[in-house]
């Protein structure tokens, strides 16, 4: 990879790896210090790495330091439904957009990776199974599940809202 | 084959677009069967995110991540070892204000020690010079015995022509014997002092060579007249006798002689042992100038 290869790397990914990273984190300056790390590595491994195999390494590197992060702070919680809380809280909101939003803030950081990584990124289940370390399968199962329940949550307020 | 029970996981992975085209066509056909179908597809359509625009979310400082040319430039190795600094080796402390401290109490000590040298060695000159005097006492007791020992010699030289008996060798002999034995007994008051040892002799020599012509005299003279010439004699011994009391009466004066502080030669006496005073005074400003050099690299 080349400087200039790199830099429109930059132009490319940057945005898309510090959205994701901060829809999941939650904080910015932790969304930006995982950004700059990820591209300082690729910067460090940039003989390594093909140009058109750079986004997805930039995710795979992204997304495992956030994990780490997140292990660090103890935010990961694996649950796969919404707590009573939650829904009482969303029952006010008449935009579905926002109502998803919030359903997928719920998810767990697994299943809010796999649905990021999906519909923002457009990777296919492969990808995803490269970047998240997961088989293809594993990916497909996880993922449904997730739709699944962002699928009963809408349902809900649906009807809430009728 | 898509049907009632698996349809869900086909209406997922068709919104996931991971269905190749004639699963999709089956899919497509499937919920056209039943309405709910129709509804259901629709439910998980709106499960999909919309990917926001670069406007709503971009990241922030992306300049950071750019790298440039200008980044990746390199200085030779030779210039970057001219940049390597090491850490000056601390030097150490020769003397600590401590040690220091110390130092100063031993050079006041040996002074001291020095000061009660000196004082000593003043006295030493008072006895050389005492003794001196002995030396010039003992001269002229010489000078006297000698003029004593003369007039018996001139005594017996003008008895010389009388008459001598043979019965009376035998007591001037035991009166020569008397003489040598109280001659002994001065010599060994003499032997006290090294330096009258020579004179000491010169006037046993003498008083032997009297003693001498003694008994040569007294075996030509008559018994009277070595008897007169004994009694001069023992006049000679009776003054060696009052020798020592002389001796005694001529050492009282003390003579004090100054120490000359700038002779060169000058030494200085350290108990048994004997220094060089421009040795010592050698060693003393090199020992100032250790300390004076320390305390400069000290206060730097």
């Amino acid at each position: 990879m080349t400087d200039l290869e790199f830099n429109i790397c930059v132009d490319d990914y940057s945005d898309g790896v510090y959205r994701f990273i901060l829809k999941i984190s939650k904080n910015k300056e932790d969304a930006k210090d995982i950004v700059q790390t990820a591209f300082e590595k690729l910067w460090v491994n940039r003989e390594k790495v093909e140009t058109l195999k750079a986004k997805s390494y930039l995710f795979t590197v992204a997304y495992h330091l956030m994990i780490d992060q997140l292990r660090k702070e103890n935010k990961i919680i694996m649950t796969d439904s919404f707590d009573e809380n939650t829904q009482t809280v969303s029952q006010g909101s008449s935009e579905l957009k926002q109502l998803l939003l919030h359903a997928i803030n719920n998810l767990n950081p697994t299943q809010k990776s796999l649905i990021l990584l999906k519909d923002y990124e457009g990777y296919s289940y492969q990808e995803i199974g490269e970047i998240m370390q997961l088989s293809e399968s594993q990916v497909k199962v996880y993922l449904h599940r997730a739709r699944q329940i962002l699928k009963n949550r809408l349902t809900h307020l649906e009807k809430m809202s009728a | 084959m898509i049907n009632e029970k698996n349809y869900e996981t086909y209406f997922m992975s068709y919104i996931d677009n991971e269905l190749n085209a004639a699963e999709r066509a089956a899919v497509e056909a499937f919920v056209l069967t039943e309405p709910k179908y129709l509804e259901e597809l629709a439910l998980f359509e709106k499960t999909k995110l919309q990917a926001p625009s670069r406007e709503q979310i971009a990241m922030e400082d992306k300049i950071f991540l750019y790298r440039f040319p200008e980044m990746q430039a390199s200085l030779d190795t030779d210039f970057k070892k001219s940049l390597y600094r090491k850490q000056a080796p601390v030097r150490k402390v020769l003397f600590t204000p401590n040690v220091r401290r110390a130092s100063f109490a031993i050079a006041a000590l040996f002074i001291l020690l020095i000061g009660i040298q000196l004082f000593k060695t003043s006295t030493v000159i008072k006895d050389k010079t005492a003794i001196a005097i002995t030396n010039n006492s003992y001269s002229n007791l010489k000078q006297t015995e000698n003029n004593i020992l003369p007039k018996g010699l001139n005594e017996i030289a003008i008895n010389k022509n009388s008459t001598t008996k043979l019965s009376d060798i035998p007591v001037s002999n035991k009166a020569n014997i008397i003489i040598i034995a109280k001659i002994e007994s001065a010599r060994a008051n003499q032997e006290a002092f090294e330096d009258q040892a020579i004179a000491s002799n010169n006037m046993n020599t003498n008083i032997l060579s009297a003693t001498e012509d003694l008994n040569q005299a007294s075996r030509e003279n008559d018994s009277q007249n070595i008897s007169a010439k004994f009694n001069e004699t023992q006049i000679s011994s009776s003054a060696m006798e009052t020798m020592p009391s002389e001796l005694e009466k001529t050492m009282l004066p003390t003579i004090y002689t100054e120490i000359d502080t700038e002779d060169e030669d000058r030494t200085i006496n350290i108990g048994m042992i004997e220094i060089d005073g421009a040795a010592f005074r050698g060693i003393t400003r090199k020992f100032s100038a250790l300390l004076k050099r320390n305390k400069i690299e000290k206060e730097k």
